[in-house]
């Protein structure tokens, strides 16, 4: 196990600086600028500006700059655009309001989606299955700039019920729409595939053991087949995390919420290559990390597996 | 694949499609007569959206909107705007009085103005504030509203007198400067201007002549930049003065020297550099409002901190929260806590016209500020109940640059003006009004308005002709000029969301009317002012003003000598006749002689006019003591919610003053 | 029971869920694979029409399609609006209303889906969106095929290092927020005109969804490349490169086109959603994605906006997955445990 872990690490870490190298890379490499955009700065205030920020600096002495910065310190330097406020300041407080949204919007997925995958593979082929594989069809087909909107309007610009944007802070009412709209597309892929998992298990031969020993209907699925069904939930974390992300991104823009999703947007928008390069870092570690977790656990869970 | 399961599944779709259809199709026909939620707030609480983050709350910090409208909450001064009128009303001064020429103010203030630590205020309060509203180092925004205060320009650009240092006379400006202004400073006995704030006839002998009060009846004294070279350069330029100067030394302009004085503890004596009728009307603005000394003092730049601010307005602040909200409550020290009905007022920054206007809907704000209703939107929520529709104290026009040809000839100008169809433009724009003249019309009362030139294209194209640029008519309707240097003219306007669509809109009026392309150059906004500033633009830009105060002045005075209003114009005729209006005393002669002034102007085409705005925001029929006066500027105490559904807004509120 | 042969851990763990299960039938060295006979086709397409779902997604998607090509020329020839025609004469006229009705509040044919803030036709414009919106997702689906068959059946047959080397590749890549590089790639490198914002999509979108793919060829070369006719070929001197692209490739055709089917909707999914940030396809084209992101400003006023290309594009995405489903089910019946 530790082996595997180390070897890991020694594969995520270069990952890392190919992520960031590359970003900084794709950044000098586009035309244009980040203080230009239909603008025309005269000589001397665009002589100032590249000044400031170090950009008349041949390429490898940025470069250095950049990755020193990063790799000493992980200080990823100051926002361009939002003067005088570094990058990791930006991320620290805009990290809680994402994490807040996406941990919440998964819980609920896992809790609705794996309940209601269950009951549909108990319950093959009535109406329980049909009706929530109908409507998890839908969350996947349904885009979440579509869903969350629509959500908006009937339960906040129709029935005055909820907050239709801006964050209010944790917990408030401001969070129920965009953990809905984020959470739909995991909770339709987790009934899904928790579904999937336990009509497998189902079939197989050691259930049809348990309930030939005489135990209860109750003990057979909690025990046993709910293990069979929770496996592939549990190795699709990987992918749904990434799911998340890219869903926060546009909730968050939807729902005008001060996180890292529209903080990076922005930051596109704006060409602040420092944000970037902070944010899409911040987002290759994380991920890598949490996949590297997501393997041991599985590791843990699955007998069969060894290394 | 059982049917059932099939027709499940087609069945939920096709109904949850239908329906979002059919809501669609029905939600704006329910004809409501508000936009939105009508349940008001349980507790006495206001929410207002103020646009963008405020970046100070040192009220002579900044010139923005958002500032200001905190500024009025939190600091009061010697007068406040009457909400309807935007008159002048007592304030923290009692009652005042003017002198004949309107070129002094003595103010008594109420003996009960407290600071919201309990502090009492008085006339040195007014004294610190004035000066250090001017003080240099503050670089207020704002400061040339009070350049009209005696040596105030002096003082603000640290110039120096010239003082003989064995006979203690000073030069004096009258000896060299050319074509300045009498004396204002009448000598006659000051009396009162408005008879309900008549002093107490104590009073009118009791206010002392004290030795400063003579200084200020002294002729103006002449005053040199700081800066050596360029006094250097000044005093070169003309050996008169060089002659004079010599031997003599230059003493710096200190606050001491401008015209504010503290006669007693409660009494304020501001002396003015010209007349200014409009000068009490102007006295509402932030910039004179009061900032704490001995706080200011104590801890410099951080005295607005939450921790240490003071303030002296109807509210204080309880907390703020950056990009999330401001929120102030009543403050029971000040000298009005009894007017004030509301107990706590939320300003939320947020700049999306769509989530300003979402949450306005939903309920979770009772107003939002002026233009932030989207323009696609008005056809359908211009009809609401709790649309405010009212004409706004500001204007849009064009300059020219009359420095270089072709424009520098007035009939190639009036062309140009002619060509464009104002009432077009305001049908387009949907929240304007069309704009002939330069002040905005019915604006004043009482004020003759000149009507200025309507649209006339044929008129226009005669007038080329004769500056020597003839317009033919082509084949197929359109007009071409063909003489006429267009290289030399272009359309110039900064990069902001709708300024290109109104300059492509200008450019093909030009282009219908007169057969003229005119070319059109985007610039970034300090660029654009440079380029204005310097009049180094070829041709034509965009301008707009928003009015100071009350009076037609404030617009005129746009092209006073020396102001920097990018065309290039100036005419001494003009400004003697500006001059002669603000030395009457008759209010309506006054009047006549302004709108004199006006037509000449208007004559002499510097200027397109184009457009006054119209106000252009929301509020809950709740929300009483809101009203859309044209400067858009509320003083918050007077604001309540209303629990009564009768007695709630059913349509805009009348600005008639009652 | 079947020898199973273990799934490779990771593979396991970062395949997207569908293709979990389908992996694993693939990857068994069953006869029961995948025969080649004439009668397969035939089987599957059977199969396809008992399904009533899938034909229900598959009329849908055919109308949807038919549509959006011929429908803005139709408009255009009966009502004489195309998607960009913005109404200058009446001021009245370029104005947001509601579906079926005229500027004066009365019932009108001219609109079925209401016109927006400019007042072009909601209907040519919904339809036009589905244009690019198709459009993008067939050829991005085309180009993540390409490079993705290339790449799996290259690693496959080769096996040993470099099929080592390059499914560690895919793993890594698998990990990554690539919708996070493709935003900073879409932000950076903005085209000119509209159609090079629409290459730069196809390529962007294309290279990011090849892996599964790439994965899923793999497991199907790794599979075949030891049978008979493969080693037929190889005795018979066919060279390596000739025995991937002739006679391996095409047997692997069943589970591609399934994937292919699948993988249409997920990137008509990611360009609306890069669209609706603002990287996507670039004014004056539009895609349902870009519809949406002006219509969701007016929701508060005007939700048709916002309505009819979001409800058009999820029953096209519901068609898509269902017939999807049916492919998958009508291709292998093994594969069925749904």
């Amino acid at each position: 196990m530790l082996r595997f872990i180390v070897r890991r690490l020694l594969v995520t870490i270069p990952t890392i600086l190919v992520v960031i190298s590359l970003t900084w890379g794709l950044i000098k490499l586009a035309p244009g600028n980040f203080y230009s955009t239909e603008r025309r700065l005269s000589p001397a205030i665009e002589q100032n500006i590249r000044e400031k920020y170090g950009l008349d600096k041949p390429w490898y002495q940025q470069y250095g700059k950049t990755m020193w910065g990063i790799v000493r310190h992980l200080d990823f330097g100051l926002s361009l655009r939002y003067e005088n406020q570094s990058v990791n300041a930006i991320i620290k407080q805009s990290l809680p309001v994402s994490a807040a949204i996406g941990l919440l919007a998964y819980l609920l997925a896992l809790v609705v989606g794996i309940t209601a995958g269950s009951i549909a593979a108990l319950k093959q082929n009535t109406r329980w299955d049909y009706g929530s594989m109908a409507l998890a069809m839908l969350g996947i087909s349904v885009p979440n700039f579509v869903l969350g909107p629509i959500l908006v309007l009937i339960f906040s610009l129709t029935l005055y019920w909820l907050p239709p944007s801006r964050w209010g802070g944790f917990p408030s009412w401001n969070l129920i729409l965009p953990v809905l709209t984020l959470s739909a597309l995991q909770m339709a892929y987790i009934a899904r595939l928790t579904r999937a998992g336990m009509l497998e298990v189902l079939r197989s031969d050691y259930i049809r053991t348990a309930r030939a020993k005489g135990l209860s209907e109750r003990d057979v699925v909690i025990k046993h087949a709910l293990r069979g069904g929770l496996m592939p939930v549990i190795s699709y974390t990987g992918p749904a995390l990434a799911f998340l992300l890219t869903g926060t991104v546009v909730v968050e823009r939807i729902f005008s919420l001060p996180g890292l999703g529209n903080y990076f947007i922005q930051a596109s928008l704006n060409r602040d290559e420092p944000l970037i390069i902070g944010i899409v870092a911040f987002i290759a570690i994380t991920l890598l990390l949490m996949n590297l977790l997501v393997d041991i656990a599985y590791a843990y869970l699955d007998p069969r597996v060894r290394y | 694949m059982s049917s059932g399961k099939f027709k499940q599944i087609v069945g939920l779709v096709v109904l949850a499609s239908l329906a979002l259809s059919t809501y669609s199709c029905t939600v704006v026909s329910s004809d409501e007569e508000f936009f939105g939620s009508t349940t008001p707030p349980k507790q006495n609480i206001f929410r207002y959206v103020n646009g963008d983050e405020p970046t100070s709350l040192d009220p002579v910090m900044s010139n923005g909107q958002p500032e200001a409208r905190l500024y009025m909450a939190l600091y009061d001064g010697l007068v406040e705007y009457n909400p309807k009128t935007l008159a002048p009303e007592p304030a923290l001064a009692e009652r005042w009085h003017i002198n004949n020429d309107s070129s002094e103010f003595t103010f008594h203030l109420r003996h009960n103005g407290r600071w919201s630590n309990g502090d009492p205020i008085d006339a040195n309060d007014f004294v610190y504030s004035f000066r250090r509203a001017l003080a240099k180092k503050t670089a207020s925004p704002n400061a040339s509203l009070a350049l009209y205060l005696k040596y105030a320009q002096a003082y603000n650009e640290e110039q120096v007198f010239v003082r003989d240092a064995k006979t203690g006379q000073y030069l004096l400006a009258r000896d060299f400067v050319a074509d300045l202004a009498p004396d204002p400073i009448s000598t006659t006995p000051i009396d009162a201007a408005k008879p309900e704030y008549l002093p107490d006839p104590n009073e009118l002998k009791g206010d002392p002549d004290t030795a400063f009060h003579q200084q200020m009846h002294t002729p103006l004294r002449l005053t040199l930049p700081g800066d050596e070279k360029a006094r250097a350069k000044r005093i070169d330029a003309d050996p008169k003065l060089k002659a004079l100067v010599a031997g003599k030394e230059f003493v710096t302009v200190t606050e001491k020297d401008l015209g504010v004085e503290a006669v007693d503890q409660y009494t304020l004596r501001l002396s003015l550099v010209q007349q200014a009728p409009f000068f009490l009307g102007l006295l509402a603005h932030q910039v004179f409002r009061l900032q704490p000394q001995k706080i200011v003092e104590k801890y410099g730049d951080a005295w607005t901190q939450p921790e240490h601010i003071v303030t002296c307005g109807a509210f204080k602040v309880k907390t703020w929260i950056p990009y999330d909200k401001i929120v102030l409550e009543r403050d029971p020290m000040n000298w009005d806590a009894a007017t004030v009905k509301l107990d706590e007022i939320h300003f939320i920054p947020i700049v999306d016209q769509h989530t300003v206007m979402n949450m306005y809907k939903v309920g979770e704000l009772d107003a939002v500020y002026n233009h932030t209703v989207p323009n696609p939107w008005l056809h359908v929520l211009k009809y609401k109940k709790d649309y405010m529709d009212a004409v706004e104290m500001a204007i849009d026009y064009l300059i020219m640059n009359t420095t270089k040809p072709p424009l520098d000839n007035v009939k190639v100008r009036r062309a140009f003006n002619l060509a464009i169809d104002k009432d077009a433009y305001a049908e387009w724009r949907r929240v304007v009004k069309p704009l002939t003249a330069f002040t905005p019309e019915g604006m004043f009362p009482g004020y003759p308005q000149p009507k200025g030139a309507k649209f006339n294209p044929a008129e226009a194209r005669r007038l080329l002709g004769e500056a020597g640029y003839p317009v033919t008519q082509n084949a197929d309707g359109s007009f071409s000029c063909p003489k006429f240097p267009e290289d030399q003219v272009e359309f110039i306007y900064n990069v902001q969301s709708a300024n290109k669509l109104f300059a492509e809109w200008y450019q093909a009026q030009w282009k219908q009317n007169l057969g003229i392309t005119v070319g059109l150059r985007a610039m970034e906004w300090k660029t654009f002012l440079d380029s204005r500033a310097k009049l180094e633009y070829k041709g034509l830009s965009r301008a707009a003003w928003g009015a100071d105060y009350m009076d037609p002045f404030t617009f005129l005075s746009l092209f006073y000598t020396g102001s920097e209003n990018g065309t290039g114009w100036e005419d001494p005729k003009y400004v003697a006749m500006l001059d002669e209006a603000n030395r009457t005393l008759d209010h309506k002669k006054r009047y006549e002689l302004l709108a004199q002034a006006e037509a000449y102007m208007l004559e002499q085409q510097p200027i397109i006019p184009i457009d006054t705005p119209s106000v252009n925001f929301v509020k809950k029929p709740y929300v009483k003591g809101m009203y859309p006066n044209p400067a858009s500027l509320y003083p918050w105490k007077y604001i309540y919610i209303e629990r009564d559904q009768a007695k709630w807004d059913y349509s805009t509120p009348s600005l008639a003053a009652d | 029971m079947s020898t199973e042969k273990k799934p490779e851990h990771d593979e396991l763990i970062h395949t997207p869920p569908e293709m979990a299960i389908a992996e694993a039938d693939v990857r068994s060295e069953e006869a029961g694979g995948f025969v080649r006979g004439s009668s397969l086709w035939r089987d599957a397409w059977r199969r396809l029409l008992k399904n009533k779902l899938a034909v229900f997604g598959l009329i849908v998607v055919v109308v949807v399609t038919i549509a959006s090509i011929i429908g803005p020329t139709v408009i255009k020839n009966t009502f004489g609006f195309t998607p960009d025609y913005i109404p200058t004469d009446d001021v009245k006229l370029s104005r947001s209303y509601p579906p079926f009705t005229g500027p004066d509040g009365k019932f009108s044919w001219l609109h079925p889906m209401g016109t927006d803030n400019a007042g072009r036709d909601q209907l040519a414009r919904v339809l036009q969106g589905g244009q690019i919106s198709l459009l993008v997702g067939v050829i991005a689906t085309l180009v993540s095929l390409l490079i993705g068959v290339t790449y799996g059946a290259i690693a496959g047959y080769f096996g040993g290092h470099l099929d080592n080397v390059m499914m560690r590749i895919v793993d890594v890549l698998y990990s990554l927020p690539y919708v996070i590089f493709v935003i900073v790639l879409l932000s950076l490198f903005r085209s000119q005109t509209p159609m090079g914002q629409l290459v730069l999509l196809f390529i962007a979108i294309g290279s990011i969804s090849w892996l599964t793919m790439a994965r899923i060829v793999r497991g199907q070369v790794l599979s075949l490349k030891n049978q008979e006719f493969v080693l037929a070929a190889r005795a018979t001197g066919v060279s390596g490169a000739r025995i991937v692209f002739r006679h391996l490739v095409p047997n692997t055709l069943g589970p591609v086109i399934v994937y292919a089917t699948l993988t249409i909707p997920q990137i008509m999914l990611t360009e609306a959603f890069l669209s609706f940030l603002g990287f996507g396809v670039q004014a004056p084209l539009s895609s349902w994605g870009s519809l949406a992101a002006d219509g969701v400003q007016n929701i508060g006023i005007f939700p048709w906006q916002l309505i009819f290309p979001g409800v058009t594009m999820a029953l096209t995405l519901f068609s898509l997955n269902f017939l999807g489903d049916g492919l998958r089910d009508a291709l292998d019946p093994q594969m069925r445990t749904v």
